[in-house]
């Protein structure tokens, strides 16, 4: 069971939020709070393992509530904002919190975020590394932060299917949609880990988490077939780099 | 052409050029002048000799410098008529090679027509030979005459400036009244409660049958709104983002006829910084919808694409639905008004070198087809909606 706090100081988001809990069977709600003081001490109190957090509380700024239990605690709750406005997701992002939940969100965007804290918690149990609030260092980027068609994505790269350039954008094939970012394949290329993404094209980098087979063509190109049965173009230039990640 | 129809319009067309004339430039004024200031040339004359106590032969002095100011008058009017173009647009070499050669022949010309006529003078004088005089009077008076010339020139010259600077002026604040009405009817598409009120309503009914869809279709509302919200007040978005806002706002309205309809957004990736006025293409969708497949019982298309055409944009959308021809249903208001906006803001924007057209294509699809000319962003786009770790 997962002990969450919710804090939030509109009643009817409170609300919202524990009825769609209601739902999940792992939740065990075991405070709320409507202010940022009531938040540190039942987080004092209570040492949950989830919090989800409003932004705007009428007396303290939530990034400050962070500082305060910082000092405080040894044992952190993972964090899951949930506001109405979109200007702090960067800032989120860097605190590392689990996710950013844009007001009002489907239920479904609730259940996508409860997932990503089930596995930071199972994570953290495995090999317990760095507090919430302390960015990690990492060599390759694991996880990103953009704004897509009105929507903030935490999006943690492994969800990514593949990538495809397009002009001076590349396209992410992630789940049901594909997201626009405005970056050159070549600099993503570097920024993610070679283990993991493999260049196959001038213009696709594919996941070889999601990839089936690799399947050779009559005229000595190749066709990377993805576990979501799309079939990706793959040059010669570049299929030695995936023979061997297969093989190996 | 019968004649006095013909001499109809070529006084119309004199009347109409007139029109564009300043009032000083008008021929009756500018002559006038011309022979006002040769007058007064003779004026003064005549009040020196007086004063040196000799004869100034009063009639034939004012006669002489008349009509030498008539006849440079007029040569200078039509100048004016004729070579404009050349004196606003003379360079230096223009000036020394074509028109300061002109200026010495027109002035010996007038000079001799001069002598011609008027034989009597210098008066006190025997009447002396025709190169004789012409010699005399080229001596002294050569200098005056081009001088003449190239003062009237850089007068010219001067209007010309003065012209174009009022035209510029004009031209500017006539601009700054298309922008505010454009700003103010930008304004008011940005959120065009119409589609607002509709997506409200959906939900609201399907709150009491399909909770969750009603919550979906909030949140795409939302998502709507932020994304309109970002735009501010600018009048052109990038291609991205307006597709990307109709993809949202498709898939609320495919919810809203549960499937029924098969959608399909396609853009050229060349276009994706291309320059559209923003939510260009809403309203021509939320159009496709109201009057198009609502009123089929069966499976609906709607497909919406851009395409690059040179250096032009090229955005179609197509529905099936009801076509064209058919009488439009009773509550067809805001129908004409929505696409009619459309127009006018492509004319604010373009002017003729945009296009938009309806047509249908066979029986049951109807296309709205718009073309703009390809502008891409030109300020660095900002990366800020993106972060790593």
């Amino acid at each position: 069971m997962i002990r969450t706090v919710l804090a939030d100081d509109e009643a009817l988001a409170r609300q919202r939020l524990r009825q769609l809990l209601k739902e999940i069977d792992d939740i065990d709600i075991v405070g709320e709070c409507a202010t940022a003081l009531e938040t540190i001490q039942l987080v004092n109190l209570t040492t949950p393992e989830l919090l989800f957090l409003d932004i705007s509380m009428p007396d303290m700024d939530a990034f400050d509530i962070f500082d305060v239990l910082t000092s405080d605690t040894t044992k952190l709750p993972q964090v899951i904002f949930v506001t109405a406005n979109d200007k702090y997701a960067v800032r989120a992002f860097d605190i590392n919190a689990i996710d950013y939940l844009l007001k009002p969100f489907t239920s479904e965007r609730l259940h996508a975020a409860i997932q990503r804290a089930r596995e930071r918690l199972a994570s953290r149990d495995e090999a317990p590394r760095g507090y919430p609030g302390e960015p990690e260092q990492e060599r390759y980027t694991t996880r990103m932060v953009f704004k897509s068609r009105g929507r903030i994505l935490f999006l943690a790269v492994e969800e990514i299917r593949w990538i495809e350039a397009d002009e001076n954008y590349v396209k992410l094939r992630v789940g049901e949609e594909s997201h626009l970012l405005r970056k050159s394949i070549g600099a993503l290329e570097k920024r993610l880990d070679p283990a993991m993404f493999v260049r196959v094209h001038r213009s696709s980098i594919v996941n070889l988490h999601h990839v089936k087979e690799v399947r050779s063509e009559a005229d000595g190109d190749a066709t990377v077939i993805l576990m979501s049965g799309e079939q990706v173009p793959m040059s010669r230039s570049y299929r030695s780099r995936i023979q061997k990640l297969i093989k190996g | 052409m019968p004649f006095r129809a013909r001499r109809a319009r070529l006084l119309n067309a004199m009347r109409r050029e007139s029109q564009n004339v300043p009032l000083f430039m008008k021929p009756a004024i500018f002559i006038g002048s011309s022979v006002l200031i040769g007058l007064l040339f003779a004026f003064q004359e005549w009040l020196s000799v007086r004063h040196m106590g000799y004869d100034p032969h009063t009639t034939m002095l004012f006669e002489s410098w008349g009509y030498q100011f008539l006849v440079w008058g007029t040569l200078c009017w039509l100048l004016w008529r004729f070579l404009n173009q050349q004196v606003q647009r003379a360079s230096i070499l223009a000036m020394f090679s074509a028109f300061l050669p002109l200026s010495i022949v027109i002035s010996l010309g007038l000079q001799m027509l001069y002598v011609l006529i008027f034989r009597n003078l210098p008066p006190d004088q025997p009447e002396p030979s025709f190169w004789k005089r012409f010699s005399i009077y080229a001596y002294a008076e050569l200098l005056n005459n081009v001088l003449i010339f190239w003062c009237a020139f850089f007068l010219f010259r001067g209007i010309g400036y003065y012209q174009r600077y009022r035209e510029q002026q004009e031209a500017k604040s006539e601009l700054e009244i298309q922008l505010a009405n454009a700003q103010l009817a930008a304004l008011r598409m940005q959120l065009n409660p119409h589609f607002l009120f509709n997506a409200m309503n959906s939900i609201s009914s399907l709150m009491r049958s399909d909770v969750d869809s009603a919550d979906n279709m909030l949140e795409q509302l939302s998502c709507l709104m932020r994304m309109s919200l970002e735009r501010g007040d600018s009048q052109l978005i990038t291609l991205r983002e307006e597709m990307e806002f109709i993809e949202v706002y498709l898939a609320m309205q495919g919810r809203r006829y549960a499937g029924r309809v098969r959608q399909s957004v396609r853009m050229d990736p060349e276009l994706y910084d291309a320059l559209v006025p923003s939510m260009l293409l809403q309203p021509i969708v939320e159009n496709a919808y109201v009057h198009g497949i609502s009123k089929t019982e069966a499976s609906g298309v709607l497909a919406v694409e851009s395409r690059r055409i040179g250096n032009q944009m090229r955005l179609t959308v197509m529905n099936s639905g009801v076509g064209l021809n058919s009488k439009p249903s009773k509550n067809s208001s805001g129908h004409g008004v929505g696409l009619r906006n459309i127009q006018r803001r492509l004319n604010l924007h373009y002017g003729a070198a945009s296009s938009f057209g309806i047509a249908e294509l066979d029986s049951g699809h109807v296309q709205v087809d718009i073309v703009l000319p390809l502008h891409f962003e030109s300020k660095p786009i900002l990366i800020t909606r993106f972060g790593t770790r």
